[in-house]
């Protein structure tokens, strides 16, 4: 009765929808450990976007102290950043 | 018990006598107690202050603020109805909306949860909120402020020089954006601190009575809590999540203004004759007509759109509320200048709704992203998307 085999980890889905969200968004692919923010792929407004597309695609909210840079820095972050506010991370 | 007897009522396919949506009844009150003053509050450049603080304590200024903080936690679309509402009566008022609301979500987004807990209630029970982003040397260009927020032990300090900031002469708290660390900070500073000095900008081209101030702040103190929790990110992210809330309810006063235009300018059509002829029935009168009403509806639906993906929470919200914005400002110019053409000598006189409507509109391509900032952000949204 366990899970298949093939049903990715809630994270690794985080982490892959993210990735077709940078891609569709700024048509670049970048890996999951990218500095976004040195590689100049984000605006301002793209930022917010970001910030959007998290909470409706999760479920979660990223409100005051969560909304720091380092948390949005790379898509591994971002991640992480959902799995903690979902109570599921190390938070 | 005679009723006990009665037949059941059918099911009606028609949906009974609905109670009064919370939004109508709101639009409504603000229609009475507006009534027919706004002429005289533009000539005075000045609110009543006792109004304005009822409104507040309604909740009125940021209808979207949660029934759990108590306010009356309407949707961005009801919440832009209500905007559209006020800025058909009196863009002044509106501003003041623009402001408290920006206040009020930048506290929702950048709040901890005592600070939400602690501020939102206040904003809707009677305080009166200002946002200061500009300065002498940081207009479009926000990212060049100088205003420093600095933390020690358990104080706040602020230090800078702000411009223009709407509301700020009834503001009892002002939210101020400055730089702090390496990033940027927005810190909530009573008005009546030491060293903050609100000076009134004299005979504003519009929105003459929307309290408009420079505003200094000599090494401001306050309790460091007052800082939002939301620290460290960029300036322009910081000022990002409060423009776009201000975008919007910009974007929903232009609609008001064209609202009120295409009502007062429609009427003396219909009623002033010229040529033995109402003025609707001049082909080239009839023209201004139907540009304005096309306006109207145009930047009405760009409103709902974008207020809509602000409900859903759909990431698109960002760049529909440029958009918004950026149609409906350029429809509020044009439209109130045709209302001013429609109403020739009867509105050319201060006061006169679209003699307000021309000034106010004015100030709508330069508030809260100027055209030119708009269609910049506009054309880098079109690469993204679309090259």
């Amino acid at each position: 009765m366990s899970a298949p085999v093939h049903a990715p980890r809630p994270d690794e889905a985080v982490t892959r929808d993210l990735l077709a969200f940078l891609q569709r968004r700024t048509r670049t692919q970048v890996a999951a450990d990218v500095d976004l923010f040195g590689s100049g792929l984000v605006s301002s407004m793209f930022a917010l976007e970001l910030v959007v597309h998290l909470e409706t695609a999760f479920g979660v909210e990223v409100c005051g102290p969560d909304l720091r840079l380092d948390n949005f820095r790379t898509v591994e972050a971002m991640t992480a950043l959902v799995s903690r506010l979902r109570g599921g991370g190390d938070g | 018990m005679a009723e006990t007897t009665l037949p059941a009522q059918p099911v009606s396919p028609v949906r009974p006598v609905s109670p009064v949506r919370p939004v109508t009844a709101a639009a409504a009150m603000l229609t009475d107690v507006v009534g027919d003053r706004a002429d005289g509050w533009d000539r005075d450049g000045r609110l009543p202050l006792d109004l304005v603080r009822g409104l507040a304590r309604d909740g009125l200024l940021c209808p979207e603020v949660a029934a759990e903080y108590g306010g009356p936690g309407l949707s961005a679309v009801e919440a832009g109805e209500l905007t559209a509402r006020a800025g058909s009566l009196c863009s002044s008022l509106r501003s003041l909306m623009t402001s408290q609301g920006m206040a009020a979500w930048t506290v929702r987004r950048f709040g901890s949860r005592a600070q939400r807990a602690e501020h939102l209630p206040r904003l809707v029970s009677g305080t009166l909120a200002a946002v200061a982003f500009s300065e002498p040397d940081a207009g479009s260009d926000l990212s060049a402020m100088s205003t420093r927020i600095e933390v020690a032990g358990g104080t706040a300090t602020v230090t800078g020089s702000k411009k223009w900031i709407t509301g700020a002469a009834y503001a009892d708290v002002l939210l101020v954006f400055g730089r702090y660390g390496d990033g940027a900070a927005a810190m909530l500073v009573p008005a009546t601190a030491a060293g903050v000095t609100i000076d009134p900008v004299p005979d504003a081209l519009g929105c003459r009575a929307a309290g408009h101030a420079h505003v200094r702040l000599d090494g401001v103190r306050a309790p460091a809590d007052h800082v939002l929790a939301g620290t460290g990110l960029p300036l322009d992210w910081l000022v990002t999540s409060a423009l776009t809330h201000g975008r919007l309810s910009v974007a929903w006063g232009c609609v008001g203004i064209l609202r009120g235009c295409l009502g007062v300018a429609s009427r003396h059509a219909r009623t002033r004759q010229q040529f033995g002829k109402p003025l609707a029935q001049h082909q080239l009168v009839g023209a201004h007509l139907a540009e304005l009403l096309v306006s109207e509806q145009a930047a009405t639906r760009l409103c709902e759109h974008a207020s809509r993906c602000w409900d859903a929470g759909t990431p698109e919200l960002v760049a529909a509320a440029v958009a918004a914005k950026h149609l409906a400002a350029g429809a509020a110019v044009r439209g109130a200048a045709s209302a001013v053409q429609i109403l020739g000598s009867a509105g050319a006189v201060d006061g006169h709704l679209v003699a307000r409507a021309y000034r106010d509109a004015k100030l709508m391509e330069i508030i809260e992203g100027s055209n030119e900032i708009c269609r910049l952000l506009l054309a880098e949204h079109a690469m993204a998307v679309w090259s």
